[in-house]
């Protein structure tokens, strides 16, 4: 077995460079050979098991697999197959996250299943980037298909690879209208190479096979309850262990911005929920919060596309202390003044070329810290408003920029959601650096009446100097001229964005426009709201110490 | 212009290698290698010499070729039969979406079309028309139902038209027998099978809209869903199986034929001869008789 | 491709670098192989007469290996090496940095000009360079630029010569090197941290200087800057101590340091090594997505881009700045000598993809958006080199899907530029439209 292994290894570490250079160096580490299967009876049943597994871009082959399959094809050609395939996933197909998520919500669409949907990507991916490899480079991919044991599906995708390239794998050509013949036809006509066509063709892919997945889904599911295994993928499946936790959030916060649909995001991001888990994805970073704690969807929606809109860290300032010191040499010229020689570097002369003279400068010393401001965010989640769990708010989405700016500047942030607040309907969020606090209070939907409560707001904005105020509202607050007076008194920073034109935004406009600290948007399409929170915060952190 | 390398003289300059003093006429050679060609190039154009090629007539390039090293790179042509089915796909989409496009202009103006006796007619011999001039197969007809439905490749979709084109396409097929899979098509396609001719049999997965096989003229049309209004209206004879339900108006103006429902028939039209079937029921002429159902 | 096994010795001089003198972890793999990036990169800049930044926290090795490293391959004792540092900071003047008059002769009314050991000697090395004002910084830079030093109408040329410079992070007490004077290092390379252990093996064990000292041979080197003989003559004594030296260094240690003639022999090989094609096509393709403008025909640092833009999925989005001529030279150099290194024939795409990052991190401008979205993912490499090496996975990706029609469109071009008539070929790539703007400018 240890010199089975070795050898093997040692295969490996010869071809290595050469199927590197092919695929034009990708950035992945030497692949590993791992000796014995994880489950004593993978690979004993009819089928080779699982030659390949990718586990953030390291491939590992299995040397049972490959042992296995000697006979039928050389270790050499076996291995030079697996490793063109993994490498092709990580340079064509899905290359990413976010496409690897885009396939399977196409999936999903036509075969209406979880699982099927995954199968079909699966597939999907697997066709896509043997045909890659077996159009774009020299592989054996051809010659380690034709050795594999195929099940069903394995067989109409043999046949359809023996259509699309034109070589024999084995599998008889079917005469006349065989039982697989319109599938494999259907299949054929594909584009799969086009990337730009992908998601359209996973659908048609889909289309095509659903019948035959159901039918071996419901056979696996017979087999299993009789103690069977059903059979493995030799290529590998395409969990999320490809893929390293930074690759996943940057993965979704592409679909999130790509999508722009809330209901499409928690759908993609429940259906991986349980992958997510295991692979220790969470949403503060992922570090640390272990497998139990479940993924909250549309939290996780507006945090991955707050993130897309996000500012630059400010830099800590440097502050001018008031006093000259002799800084720099600058050579001195006749007729410049003579009180700033220095002498030493002047060797003692006055003479042009030779002379020296000190240029002095203000000293500099670090900025402070403090009077960095925290932010208060009161957001309404009255009826009128949107409800941000069933559909895009970009009210909570500017509110959720707002937080994600002052957070990632190291500024607390409290948040006071508000419906009916003096019926019980408000939700009050301290002061905090936790952002999946912030983001969770945030997307909490009351759905009634309107009014804040000014014994709610109040103890959050007493005592604290440099508090900006961002209030995101249609501005239908029955008790809006209680607002109007309080806001009136303060000297904070306010920043109040409302979507549309209504009388109590002119009321609000005509009593608070003339003060320099209130800043009031009307927003006509709802889509600029991020932008315009994003643009006043700039404004203030660049007016800040 | 001319242009003088000057060294200056009041400058003593050490160097690494130890320079040999030089005299006027070596520091001009020395600038002349230093500089190359460049010398001549900042003379008086009367005073250049002319390169022997511009002498000769011959051009050659002034320039270096910035892509030269590639000049020996040819393209790897490495086909699959991939390649060429997708071409081939392409191609008759093209023309198959182009004869669509025709028919709307001819006659689907401002894009309203109503649908009336002559104007189903006309159409579908417009359709004909250019169904003829091409090569298609049935997964053809299949893709072009849903390209329909993807406005980008295809920005008009007029049911009645579609319904017309696309029976004309089944019509004219190579095929016998036509499977078409639209379970996925958001769209119910109006007016499919029309006309369809004794010895073809379509089979549509997913459900069809209003005036299915109207006008069937021996053929087998097998709806595997529901089917809407007017359901087999005018069939002059030939078979009509929906396995699930079916709207109303069905069989009017039936010559003859058979209508068999898998489902509930929601209303019947005014029939001239043949039967209708539901639930293995003969519901059309009066009396009840097991068909034979011999699929 | 080993002609004279100046590789072996090449590679000698890192292993003893690497295993006695500066302990630190491999983070670079290059062709299978690990590579400590600090060591490699400042062993190239030496053989290739570059300009290095050394960036790194205090304390952590930016100027001792820099000093190995010259110490080693231009054969001069440590001590030397020390006494010709020039350390930066504001009260640095040109007479420090380059040299003074003669005091006895200016007395007398003669000039004469005393060079510093910094402008004598080939191996130069500035110490925190952002601590010098501008004027110094700049002063430096020229000098090194053309090898030429100026002072009270005297003039030195060195032949040879390779500068590094160290520079901390910024803190209160530094200057920012601007951007026209940071373009003109040829790569910027980080001293990072060993990790515990090994620095902790740096602190049990004794300081490794003595390995490189000779205090016999150190004298006669000052004696010989001092000395009033002629620059020219003294680089032939510099050259008969430097090989003394080395031969100790043989001797005590069993590596041999390279010679002047070894050197320019290495230089002459690694000159002739060339781009494969898919270097040369990749090349061409980043520095196409680095500063091509659809709308304002080129990259300007004052102009912002626009959104929805066609190209907004290219680097050209992501920058401010144009790229300088300075950074296709810096490529070549390195690129060239790490090929070298690895005894290849060839230049090919990893090489490139290896000096890329180390050649380009110092001189792109990214926009705010960018920095604010990347800053906070995890990494080894300091913010500005990490940013660079995933633009570069970026645009290899792109390069793998469409190298050959982009290599066909080069080919075209070409074949164009002969005389043929052919069309341009077409493709979204702001690469198609530098070929086809070449070829428009070659038409008229």
């Amino acid at each position: 077995m240890d010199s089975e292994r070795n050898r093997q290894k040692e295969i490996v570490e010869k071809i290595w460079p050469r199927v590197k250079r092919k695929h034009l160096f990708p950035e992945m580490p030497t692949p590993r050979i791992r000796a014995e299967p994880d489950f004593p009876e993978e690979g004993t049943g009819e089928d080779e098991g699982i030659g390949l597994e990718m586990k953030e871009r390291q491939m590992i082959l299995s040397s049972a697999f490959l042992s296995k399959l000697s006979d039928r094809i050389t270790e050499e050609q076996a291995i030079e197959a697996l490793l063109d395939h993994g490498i092709t996933h990580y340079t064509f197909c899905p290359w990413d996250f976010h496409t690897h998520v885009q396939l399977y919500a196409e999936a999903k669409k036509v075969v209406n299943d979880n699982t099927l949907a995954k199968r079909v990507a699966n597939y999907f991916m697997d066709v896509v980037a043997d045909t890659y490899c077996v159009k774009k480079r020299e592989t054996d991919i051809p010659a380690l298909r034709r050795s594999l044991t195929k099940g069903k599906m394995d067989q109409v995708i043999a046949s359809l690879y023996q259509r699309i390239w034109g070589v024999d794998l084995g599998i008889p050509s079917a005469s006349g209208r065989g039982e697989h013949e319109e599938v494999v036809r259907r299949l054929a006509r594909i584009p799969y190479l086009d990337r730009s066509r992908w998601f359209d063709s996973v659908q048609r892919f889909a289309r095509s096979v659903k019948p035959l997945l159901m039918e071996e889904q419901e056979e696996q599911e017979g087999q299993e309850g009789q103690g069977g295994k059903g059979q493995s993928n030799p290529t590998g499946d395409h969990g999320l262990d490809h893929y390293s936790l930074e690759e996943i959030d940057q993965g979704l916060r592409n679909y999130a911005q790509q999508n722009m649909k809330l209901a499409e995001f928690r759908e993609v991001v429940e259906d991986f929920s349980a992958d997510l888990k295991e692979a220790g994805y969470g949403m503060e970073r992922g570090m640390g919060r272990g497998r139990g704690t479940p993924l909250d969807a549309d939290v996780l929606f507006y945090m991955k596309l707050a993130e897309h809109y996000s500012l630059p860290l400010r830099k800590i300032p440097m502050e001018e202390k008031g006093a000259l010191h002799p800084h720099t040499h600058s050579p001195w010229e006749v007729g410049s003044p003579i009180q700033d020689i220095d002498i030493w570097s002047s060797f003692g002369k006055i003479m042009p070329g030779v002379t020296q003279i000190w240029k002095k400068r203000e000293g500099k010393g670090r900025g402070k810290v403090e009077g960095t401001p925290d932010c208060l965010i009161a957001i309404d989640s009255s009826g009128s408003m949107i409800n941000p769990r069933k559909n895009l708010s970009y009210a909570v989405l500017g509110a959720a920029c707002a937080a994600d700016a002052y957070l990632r500047n190291h500024c607390k942030v409290a948040v006071y959601n508000f419906s009916d607040a003096p019926m019980g309907g408000k939700d009050i969020l301290d002061y905090t650096l936790r952002r999946e606090e912030v983001y969770r209070t945030l997307c909490k939907y009351f759905g009634g009446g309107t009014a804040l409560d000014m014994d709610d707001l109040i103890p959050l904005i007493l005592g604290r100097e440099n508090l900006d105020l961002f209030i995101i509202t249609d501005m239908k607050i029955t008790n809006l001229e209680t607002l109007i007076g309080y806001f009136e008194k303060i000297q904070n920073r306010i920043t109040a964005v409302h979507v549309g034109e209504n009388p109590y935004a002119s009321r609000f406009e005509k009593a608070i426009g003339n003060r320099k600290n209130i800043n009031i948007f009307t927003v006509k399409k709802k889509e600029d709201i991020p932008h315009i929170v994003l643009g006043k915060i700039l404004e203030y952190f660049k007016g800040s110490p | 212009m001319e242009t003088t390398l000057s060294i200056k003289r009041s400058k003593r300059i050490s160097k690494g290698a130890s320079p040999k003093s030089a005299s006027p006429q070596d520091r001009t050679n020395e600038a002349r290698t230093i500089l190359g060609e460049n010398v001549d190039r900042m003379k008086p154009i009367s005073l250049q010499t002319k390169e022997p090629s511009e002498t000769s007539g011959h051009k050659e390039p002034r320039f270096k070729n910035p892509f030269e090293e590639f000049g020996t790179y040819a393209l790897p042509q490495k086909d699959i039969p991939l390649d060429s089915i997708v071409r081939s796909t392409e191609v008759v989409m093209d023309q198959i979406r182009r004869g669509y496009e025709k028919l709307l202009e001819e006659e689907a103006k401002e894009l309203v079309w109503m649908v009336q006796y002559n104007t189903i007619i006309k159409a579908y011999e417009v359709a004909e028309r250019y169904v003829r001039e091409i090569e298609y197969s049935a997964e053809d007809i299949e893709d072009f139902c849903f390209a329909l439905e993807n406005t980008r490749k295809i920005p008009y979709l007029i049911p009645g038209p579609a319904g017309l084109y696309i029976s004309a396409l089944c019509n004219y097929a190579s095929e016998e027998e036509i499977l078409l899979k639209l379970s996925e098509l958001k769209t119910e396609i109006n007016l499919l099978g029309f006309r369809l001719s004794k010895g073809k049999r379509l089979l549509i997965e997913g459900d069809t809209g209003d005036f299915t096989g109207i006008g069937v003229e021996g053929g087998e049309l097998i709806v595997e869903g529901n089917a809407k209004n007017w359901t087999g209206a005018g069939m002059r004879s030939g078979k009509i199986l929906v396995r699930k339900n079916i709207g109303l108006h069905t069989g009017e103006w039936m010559m003859g034929g058979e209508i068999f429902v898998g489902g509930r028939v929601r209303g019947l039209g005014n029939i001239v001869e043949g039967k209708v079937y539901e639930r293995e029921k003969l519901i059309y002429p009066g009396k009840a008789r097991s068909p034979n159902l011999n699929y | 491709m080993e002609k004279n096994g100046y590789q072996k010795r090449v590679r000698e001089i890192y292993g003893l670098i690497h295993d006695h003198l500066y302990f630190n972890r491999p983070d670079l793999e290059i062709k299978g192989e690990k590579y400590n990036s600090a060591i490699l990169l400042s062993l190239l800049t030496a053989l290739k007469q570059g300009k290095e930044l050394i960036i790194g926290e205090p304390g952590l090795g930016k100027t001792t290996s820099a000093e190995f490293i010259c110490s080693l391959i231009y054969q001069f004792p440590l001590g030397v090496i020390w006494a010709s540092e020039v350390s930066g900071h504001p009260e640095q003047t040109e007479e420090k940095i380059i040299g003074r008059p003669d005091l006895g002769k200016l007395n007398q009314g003669e000039e004469d000009v005393v060079w510093t050991n910094f402008t004598q000697i080939p191996a130069k090395i500035v110490d925190e360079i952002n601590r010098l004002p501008e004027t110094k910084q700049s002063m430096i830079l020229d000098g090194v630029d053309r090898g030429n030093w100026e002072y009270l109408n005297e003039m030195i040329i060195n032949e040879e010569y390779c500068l590094f410079a160290t520079a901390n992070y910024q803190d209160g007490g530094t200057n920012t090197i601007i951007a026209p004077l940071v373009d003109r290092f040829d790569v910027m390379i980080e001293s990072k941290y060993p990790g515990a252990n090994l620095s902790f093996q740096v602190g049990k064990n004794n300081r490794k200087d003595h390995l490189l000292r000779h205090p016999k041979t150190e004298k006669e080197f000052h004696r010989l800057f001092k000395s009033k003989i002629a620059y020219e003559k003294k680089v032939d004594k510099m050259e008969e101590l430097c090989n003394a030296f080395g031969e100790f260094v043989q001797e005590a240690l069993g590596v041999r340091p390279l010679q002047k003639q070894d050197r320019d022999q290495i230089r002459a090989e690694m000159e002739d090594i060339g781009f494969d094609l898919d270097a040369s096509a990749f090349t061409r393709m980043l520095l196409a997505e680095f500063s091509f403008c659809e709308r304002y025909g080129q990259k300007r640092s004052v102009e912002t881009c626009e959104e929805g833009c066609h190209f907004s999925g290219y680097l050209c989005h992501d920058i401010k700045n144009c790229a300088s001529n300075r950074l296709p030279t810096s490529i070549r150099q390195y690129a060239q000598g790490l090929a070298w290194f690895l005894q290849d024939s060839e230049i090919d795409l990893e090489h490139v993809k290896s000096v890329i990052p180390y050649t380009l991190a110092h001189r792109v401008q990214w926009r705010d958006q960018v920095l604010s979205q990347k800053e906070r993912a995890r990494r080894d490499d300091p913010f500005p080199i990490y940013l660079v090496k995933e633009a570069v996975r970026v645009v290899l990706q792109r390069y793998r899907e469409q190298s050959d029609h982009l290599k066909d469109a080069l080919a075209v071009g070409s074949r164009i530029f002969q005389g043929e008539s052919l069309e341009p070929l077409d493709g979204d790539h702001p690469l198609y439209q530098e070929i086809k703007k070449d070829l428009e400018g070659r038409k008229s």
